[in-house]
């Protein structure tokens, strides 16, 4: 655990050191911003439901911009051989990595609860549901990530790894338009692997089983494949 | 304390090593030469476990290293080619990550990192972000990380690389100061540098053993002997001798008034020394010192690699 730990504080120090993560973090949070105000001056409703929709379609972009160094930057400086020379396991290492990542997101989430206190000093929200939306909204970021950082594996070129991530993620998002007329076994599959329908339930209040387990079981995949990736150095 | 047995590597259809075999005792200090694409940067790889051999075995203190991968893992200390810096972070956070990742226990790691900022003078760069340091401090900083947990290895692939002179001496110093009571594994081009830090030789080429020899015994074993000849005499008279004998190949000739300085090459079997002596003499010139000169690794090295 103290290993773990310590590549968590680390990827943390060096995302604050980075000037990208205050740009990202700066650039996020206005475009929240934004899309909060003209949403609930739209709909005249005391709920978070819409944004955390915007916030699911923006975090596709935000995700891979944080993630795309996580091991790519590590095999492009050689500090790669640093890491797996030491008494580190794989597991450790992905697991560290992950969660550094994990937290930094967290922090911009945590930005966004100014959002609640609004519309609660302002309204009456179903607290239930804005629970649930956020619980969806870092899940689905948690699941992100873990794509992010299992595409950055695969490469030393960090704009490649972005491109990778952003296609695994448009493909999970926009999934559905490909199978709009099909029905049957496929049309269930797509359905299933498709990120926004399962974050919509979470938004609306629902959380199911089935949900959580997408996520939970998509992160483990990409950990898993990590660890896989990082194995197999030559 | 390194036992490597048979092992290959294939980097696809490209064999990289080929059945190489050695050992290392406790507190052996080793030189590993060879051309740029020898192969040792692959076999310190395979050492450290960041590669695996494709087939062989490798034992670090009788264990091996993939089977017990950590635990070897925890006995190496590691500086590969280029020094793996974290630019953002500041000397002593650099090391403390170090520290944590080489199981260096919580409560000593402070005094650990204290202990390795003083033996490797980082003492006035220990707060500065690693980006802004100079190579010889960055050189530096990756030696101390590679000996912030005490390690009974030591590999250290081209510790020198790209430094200027002072810089060399200064890690050179360093490496002298650290080296005590462990096994060390040193590459390097500057073979000047292995004759003064290394006890034994791998000459690695093309991916096998070529030499494996204490520098002593390598040094001794010269192929061709070198000798200078000072001689107080005619020059015109004492060149004519160096030049009628075919055993002998001239080097330089240098004079200063009739005193001269004649480098010569022979070969080791040379035996007709007293005729040249005689010549000498014949030409009524005063021979005043004969001079064997000691080849260095460099000529020793350039030498058998030609010749194989």
């Amino acid at each position: 655990m103290g290993k773990i730990l310590a590549i968590i504080k680390k990827e943390l120090l060096v995302y604050f050191k980075s000037p990208i993560a205050y740009i990202v973090l700066i650039i996020t949070i206005s475009v929240f911003n934004t899309f909060f105000f003209t949403i609930i001056d739209q709909n005249k409703e005391s709920t978070l439901r819409d944004i955390f929709l915007v916030m699911e379609f923006l975090f596709m972009f935000i995700i891979p911009l944080l993630t795309m160094k996580v091991f790519s930057e590590e095999k492009f400086s050689g500090t790669i051989e640093f890491l797996m020379t030491t008494p580190t396991s794989n597991t450790q290492i992905v697991l560290g990595k992950y969660i550094g990542s994990v937290l930094f997101f967290t922090a911009i989430i945590i930005f966004t609860f100014v959002y609640y206190l609004i519309i609660e000093i302002f309204g009456a929200p179903d607290r239930l549901e804005v629970f649930t939306g956020y619980l969806g909204i870092w899940l689905e970021g948690a699941f992100f990530i873990a794509v992010g950082v299992l595409t950055s594996s695969w490469t030393r070129n960090q704009i490649v790894s972005a491109i990778t991530s952003y296609v695994i993620l448009f493909l999970l998002y926009f999934s559905m338009i490909y199978v709009k007329y099909l029905g049957g076994i496929s049309y269930d599959i797509v359905h299933y692997l498709n990120t926004s329908a399962h974050l919509k339930n979470f938004a609306q209040g629902s959380v199911s089983v089935s949900d959580i387990v997408y996520y939970l079981s998509g992160i483990l995949l990409c950990l898993l494949l990590t660890r896989v990736s990082i194995e197999n150095r030559i | 304390m390194i036992n490597v047995q048979k092992i290959n590597k294939y980097f696809g259809d490209f064999r990289a090593l080929n059945d190489i075999s050695f050992e290392i005792g406790k507190g052996e200090i080793v030189g590993f030469l060879g051309q740029n694409g020898a192969g040792k940067t692959t076999l310190m790889r395979i050492l450290t476990s960041y590669y695996l051999a494709t087939s062989g075995k490798v034992e670090i203190d009788g264990q091996d290293i993939v089977k017990h991968s950590l635990l070897c893992r925890k006995k190496i200390g590691y500086l590969p080619e280029n020094p793996p810096l974290y630019m953002n972070l500041t000397v002593r956070d650099y090391l403390k990550y170090s520290a944590s990742l080489k199981d260096v226990e919580i409560k000593k790691q402070k005094l650990q990192v204290d202990k390795v900022i003083d033996s490797c003078s980082l003492k006035d760069v220990q707060n500065k972000n690693i980006s802004i340091l100079s190579k010889g401090y960055k050189q530096r900083v990756g030696i101390a990380q590679s000996i912030i947990n005490d390690p009974q290895v030591l590999i250290l692939d081209e510790p020198t690389i790209g430094l200027d002179p002072l810089q060399i001496l200064q890690v050179r110093q360093l490496i002298k100061r650290i080296e005590d009571k462990r096994t060390v594994i040193i590459s390097t081009h500057i073979l000047s540098e292995i004759e003064q830090i290394a006890r034994r030789v791998l000459v690695i080429k093309n991916g096998e053993i070529l030499i494996d020899r204490p520098i002593s015994a390598l040094l001794d074993e010269g192929h061709l002997l070198r000798f200078v000849f000072v001689i107080k005499g005619d020059k015109a008279a004492i060149e004519k001798v160096f030049s009628s004998s075919k055993e002998i190949i001239k080097e330089s000739f240098e004079s200063t008034n009739d005193v001269h300085s004649v480098k010569v090459q022979v070969l080791q079997d040379w035996t007709s020394h007293n005729e040249l002596i005689q010549k000498i003499m014949r030409e009524k010139a005063e021979l005043v010192e004969i001079r064997k000169l000691k080849p260095s690794l460099e000529e020793v090295f350039i030498n058998r690699v030609e010749r194989e």
